[in-house]
C-alpha cells in the first residue's frame, strides 16, 4: 500500500506541473491580454508598458513561469492581474457560495438518486421502472440553461413564488427561510442532471450484481430480502457509482458555471468564466492546478474506496 | 452510516448559511440598481471596466460635470472657473463647503496632487498622455520625477489659496476644461504611498474616505455593492437613504425583478424587443437617451495594394448598406442613422448633414472607375455576442455581394478580436467608438493618433483638427469641426451605422432620474421615490 501511495504522490506530482505549464503557455499564448477589457476604455502604449513592467509581465515566459512556480511553492497564488488581489483571497471569498449551492445539490442528487436507483434495478421491466427511466433520459437531456429559465419563468415570473435570482433578498435582515428560497431553483436544475446520471449508473450496477450466483447462495441460505438488497448487492454494485461521484467532486470547487449564470449566483464559476476572458493568468492557472490537484485525489480516494467495498482488490 | 453522512452534510449547509449571514437593518428608502457584471475597482484613477466607471460617481465627486441634455460644463466641486491668457490659464475656485467623509476640507491641495498622480511616471492610466501633458511642466515631471511619490510640484500647477487652483498650459487647448471631470484622490490619505502601488491599495476595494453623494457601506463580492447617503455631501444629503447596487449578470432576471418589484432601475442593460411589453406595465417607465458612441464599419488603410488603399472602392462600399432598415428593424428605432464623426450630442453637430444613400448603379460605376469591376473578397470580423452588429454583418455582406464584393464574416471571441484589430489583421471590421463631451477629433481621427487603428491620413483634416483643438470661439470650433467632418466623410474610412440609444427600464415610483450620456448616476443626490 506504502509503494502504490508514494507512486501516486510522484504521478500527482507530474500531472500538477503538467497542468500548470500547459495552462501557462495556452494562456500566454492565446491572443489579447488583461488590459482588452473594454471597448470603450482607452488605453495608452506606454502607460500600458509600464503597468506590464510592474507586474513582471514583460520578462520572458519562461521566468515568468519560474517565479510562479517558485511562490506556488511557498503558498502564494499570486495577484489578481484585474483585480489587484491575491488570488486565494479571490477565491475563499466566492468558494462558501459555491459550496452551499454545489454542495445542496450533490446531495439532493444522491438523495433522490440511490433510492430510485435502487427502485429502478429491483423492479425492473415495471411500470415504475420506465417512469423512472424516462425521468432519467429527461434528466439528461436537459441542458441547464434552459431548465434554468423556464424554472425562473415559471415559478419567479408567473407564480412569484421563488426569486429569480441571486443567494439572498438584499436590504432586508438575513433568514435561513430566506437562503432557501433562493437555493431551490439552481439547486433543482443542477441536481436533476446529475441525479439522473447516478440513477442510470446505480441502476446498472445492480443488474450487474442481482443475476450472480452469491446473491442466489444468499437467498437460498434463508437471509432476509433487506439483508441481501443492502449487505451483497448494494455494496457489491458501488464501485461504478463510487467512480462517478469522485469524478464530480472536484467540480464542486469550481462551481456550475451555466446555472450560476443563470440564477446570478455569486460563485466561482462566474468568476473562472470572467478571469479566463480577461486572460487573468494568475486566476487561471490557480483554479486549473487546485481543480487538476482535486481531480488527483479525488481519483485516489477513489481507489482507496474500491479495495473498501470489494476485499479483493489489492495494492501493492 | 447514511444517516451520519447525511446530518453531517446538513450540518455543513447550515453552517454556511449562516456564515453568510449579515443581520441588516430594516429598510429605509431603498433603491435597487441592477447591473450586469461586478465592479473591480473604486480608485477613480484606475478604473478600466464600464461597471467600475458606473459605480463610481456615487462615491465620488467630480471637479466638473456636464449637463445631461446640452453637455455642456457644469459646476461641481468646482463651484467657478475663469480662463485667462488666451486660454492657457484656468483659475478654478472650489466649494469651501467640500469635504472629506473623514471631516477633512476638500480643497484644491487635493486637485492638485491628483494631477501630480497623473503625471507621475509610475502612473499607469491613459488620463496624462491624452489630456494632461499640456501643463507646464508636465512633461518634465513625468519624465524626470525621482520620488516614488507623488510628491513636489508641477511648474504649472499651483494652489493659490486652500479653495484656488491655478492651472497654466504651455499651449492653448480648447477642450482642457472637458478635461477637468475628474475624482480627486484625499491627498492626506496617498500623500506617502507610492504611485505605483496606488492600484493594489486597500482604497480600491475600500474607499473609506470619499466625497461623493453616497459611502460605501458593504461590498459582497459578485452580489452587491451596499450604499449609505451622505449627509455632509456639499450639494446635500442625498433624498434617498441607502443604495442596492445589485449584480444580475442574466437580463432576464433583471427584467423579472423589475416586474416584480424587486428593482427599481434597470440603467442601459434593457433589451430593445422588452421594451413594448414592459412600456403596457403601468408601474414601469422607460426612459432612453443618445449616448457619445457610434457603431461603424471600419475600412483597413494600411495596405497600399487592398482595394480598401482605393477611396472610390470604399465610397462604393459605403453606397450598398441600407442603414436606415437596420436602425428600423433591428435597433427597432432606438437609434438614428449616423452619417459621420460627430455626434447629435457635440455642438458642431448638422442636422442636415447626410451622406452616402443607397446607390447600387453608382457604387457599380465607382468600381469600374477604379477598376475593379470584376469584384474583389474582403474579410469582416467582429466581436461574438452582439446581435445587433452581427445583423449588420450580415446586411453588408449581402449588400456588397450585389455589387460583386465577396464578404467573409469571421466573429471572434473579444480578446482575439482586441487582437487582430490592433495588429490591423482584417479588411473590414465592426467597432464602435467612443467620443469625449467635447467633439475634439483627435484622438479618433489625427493620422498621428495612437487610437488610429484604420490608418486613415489626411493633412488637411490634421491641420483643421489642430485649428479647432486651440480655438477658443464655439462658432469658430463648429465650422472647423463642419469642415473637417465633410473631408473625413468623402474620404469614406468607415461607413459610420448608428447611434444608438441606451435603454433604461425604472419603476413609476422614482422621480427625477435623468438619463445621462456617460453618467447614469447624474445628478443622484436629487433622485427620490413618489
Amino acid at each position: 500500500m506504502r509503494s502504490f501511495l508514494t507512486k501516486r504522490m510522484i504521478q500527482t506530482l507530474v500531472v500538477l506541473v503538467g497542468v500548470s505549464l500547459i495552462t501557462f503557455f495556452m494562456m500566454n499564448l492565446a491572443p489579447g491580454d488583461p488590459f482588452m477589457m473594454d471597448p470603450e476604455m482607452r488605453m495608452n502604449p506606454e502607460a500600458v508598458a509600464r503597468w506590464k513592467e510592474l507586474r513582471q509581465l514583460d520578462r520572458p515566459l519562461h521566468e515568468q513561469y519560474y517565479s510562479w512556480l517558485v511562490n506556488l511553492l511557498k503558498g502564494d497564488f499570486g495577484i489578481s492581474l484585474i483585480h489587484n488581489r491575491p488570488v486565494l483571497e479571490l477565491i475563499t471569498e466566492r468558494l462558501p457560495a459555491t459550496l452551499l449551492l454545489t454542495g445542496t445539490s450533490l446531495l439532493v442528487a444522491l438523495l433522490f438518486a440511490v433510492p430510485l436507483g435502487i427502485l429502478s434495478a429491483v423492479k425492473q421491466g415495471t411500470f415504475l421502472d420506465k417512469w423512472i427511466s424516462f425521468f432519467t433520459l429527461c434528466g439528461v437531456s436537459l441542458p441547464n440553461f434552459w431548465l434554468g429559465m423556464l424554472l425562473i419563468l415559471l415559478f419567479a415570473y408567473h407564480l412569484n413564488w421563488l426569486p429569480a435570482s441571486s443567494l439572498r433578498t438584499v436590504g432586508v435582515a438575513a433568514s435561513f427561510y430566506d437562503y432557501i428560497k433562493h437555493l431551490i431553483l439552481p439547486v433543482v436544475v443542477l441536481s436533476t442532471g446529475s441525479a439522473a446520471y447516478y440513477i442510470r449508473y446505480i441502476r446498472a450496477g445492480i443488474l450487474e450484481v442481482i443475476g450472480q450466483d452469491y446473491i442466489l447462495t444468499a437467498r437460498a441460505k434463508g437471509l432476509k430480502e433487506s439483508t441481501v438488497l443492502f449487505r451483497h448487492i448494494l455494496r457489491n454494485s458501488m464501485i461504478p457509482v463510487v467512480t462517478v461521484v469522485s469524478l464530480s467532486l472536484p467540480f464542486l470547487f469550481t462551481g456550475a458555471m451555466v446555472t450560476e449564470y443563470v440564477f446570478s449566483w455569486p460563485g466561482m464559476g462566474r468568476w473562472i468564466i470572467m478571469a479566463t476572458l480577461s486572460r487573468d493568468y494568475p486566476s487561471v492557472l490557480a483554479v486549473n492546478v487546485i481543480v487538476a490537484a482535486l481531480v488527483v485525489l479525488c481519483n485516489l480516494g477513489a481507489d482507496l474506496l474500491y479495495a473498501y467495498f470489494d476485499p479483493r482488490i489489492k495494492y501493492r | 452510516m447514511a444517516r451520519k453522512i447525511f446530518l453531517l452534510l446538513l450540518a455543513l449547509m447550515l453552517m454556511l448559511s449562516v456564515l453568510g449571514c449579515t443581520p441588516e437593518e430594516s429598510p429605509q428608502e431603498q433603491l435597487r440598481v441592477a447591473s450586469l457584471g461586478s465592479p473591480v475597482n473604486l480608485n477613480p484613477l484606475f478604473i478600466r471596466d464600464n461597471f467600475s466607471f458606473e459605480v463610481v460617481s456615487l462615491v465620488h465627486a467630480s471637479l466638473i460635470t456636464f449637463n445631461n441634455e446640452t453637455l455642456e460644463v457644469e459646476p461641481s466641486l468646482v463651484k467657478e472657473w475663469s480662463v485667462e491668457d488666451e486660454g492657457r490659464t484656468y483659475v478654478l475656485n472650489f466649494n469651501d463647503n467640500a469635504k472629506w467623509t473623514d471631516g477633512t476640507p476638500l480643497t484644491a491641495e487635493d486637485a492638485a496632487f491628483t494631477l501630480r498622480v497623473i503625471c507621475h511616471p509610475d502612473f499607469t492610466g491613459y488620463q496624462y498622455a491624452l489630456f494632461f501633458n499640456a501643463i507646464t511642466g508636465s512633461q518634465d515631471y513625468h519624465s524626470n520625477h525621482n520620488s516614488p511619490l507623488a510628491d513636489g510640484s508641477i511648474e504649472g500647477i499651483e494652489v493659490i489659496d486652500e479653495n484656488t487652483l491655478k492651472i497654466s498650459l504651455d499651449r492653448q487647448m480648447a477642450p482642457f476644461l472637458t478635461y477637468l471631470n475628474f475624482f480627486p484622490l484625499p491627498a492626506h490619505i496617498f500623500g506617502d504611498v507610492p504611485v505605483a502601488e496606488m492600484e493594489a491599495h486597500d482604497y480600491s476595494r475600500n474607499p473609506e474616505v470619499t466625497a461623493g453623494p453616497y459611502i460605501l457601506n458593504q461590498w459582497v463580492t459578485d452580489e452587491y455593492l451596499y450604499f449609505v447617503s451622505n449627509p455632509d455631501f456639499f450639494l446635500g444629503q442625498p433624498e434617498i437613504d441607502e443604495i442596492y447596487y445589485r449584480i444580475i449578470p442574466n437580463q432576464e432576471a433583471q427584467l423579472i425583478e423589475l416586474i416584480n418589484g424587486d428593482l427599481d432601475l434597470i440603467p442601459t442593460a434593457v433589451k430593445l424587443e422588452d421594451v413594448e411589453e414592459l412600456e403596457k406595465n403601468p408601474n414601469i417607465k422607460i426612459y432612453s437617451n443618445l449616448r457619445l458612441v457610434y457603431d461603424y464599419l471600419g475600412f483597413n488603410m494600411h495596405n497600399p495594394e487592398s482595394p480598401l488603399y482605393n477611396k472610390e472602392v470604399r465610397q462604393a462600399l459605403s453606397m450598398v448598406l441600407d442603414r436606415e432598415a437596420l436602425v428600423r428593424d433591428i435597433l427597432l428605432d432606438y437609434g438614428r442613422v449616423a452619417y459621420g464623426p460627430l455626434t447629435p450630442l457635440h455642438f458642431p453637430f448638422d442636422e442636415n448633414f447626410q451622406a452616402y444613400f443607397v446607390d447600387k448603379q453608382k457604387a457599380l460605376e465607382l468600381l469600374k472607375d477604379a477598376g475593379y469591376d470584376e469584384g474583389f473578397e474582403l474579410r469582416l470580423i467582429l466581436n461574438a455576442g452582439n446581435e445587433v452588429r452581427e445583423n449588420a454583418a450580415l446586411m453588408f455582406k449581402e449588400a456588397a455581394e450585389a455589387i460583386g464584393v465577396e464578404v467573409t464574416i469571421q466573429t471572434l471571441e473579444w480578446q482575439a478580436y482586441m487582437e487582430a484589430a490592433m495588429q490591423g489583421d482584417f479588411d473590414v471590421i465592426i467597432s464602435g467608438q467612443g467620443s469625449d463631451p467635447d467633439p475634439d477629433l483627435t484622438f479618433n481621427w489625427h493620422s498621428q493618433s495612437p487610437l488610429n487603428e484604420l490608418g486613415y491620413v489626411n493633412e488637411e483634416v490634421d491641420s483643421l483638427i489642430e485649428e479647432a483643438a486651440v480655438a477658443l470661439e464655439q462658432a469658430e470650433r463648429t465650422m472647423l469641426y463642419r469642415e473637417a467632418q465633410e473631408m473625413i466623410v468623402d474620404d469614406a474610412p468607415m461607413v459610420w451605422l448608428y447611434y444608438r440609444e441606451a435603454v433604461h427600464g425604472a419603476s413609476d415610483r422614482l422621480m427625477n432620474f435623468k438619463p445621462h450620456p456617460n453618467n447614469v448616476f447624474y445628478q443622484v443626490h436629487l433622485w427620490k421615490f413618489k
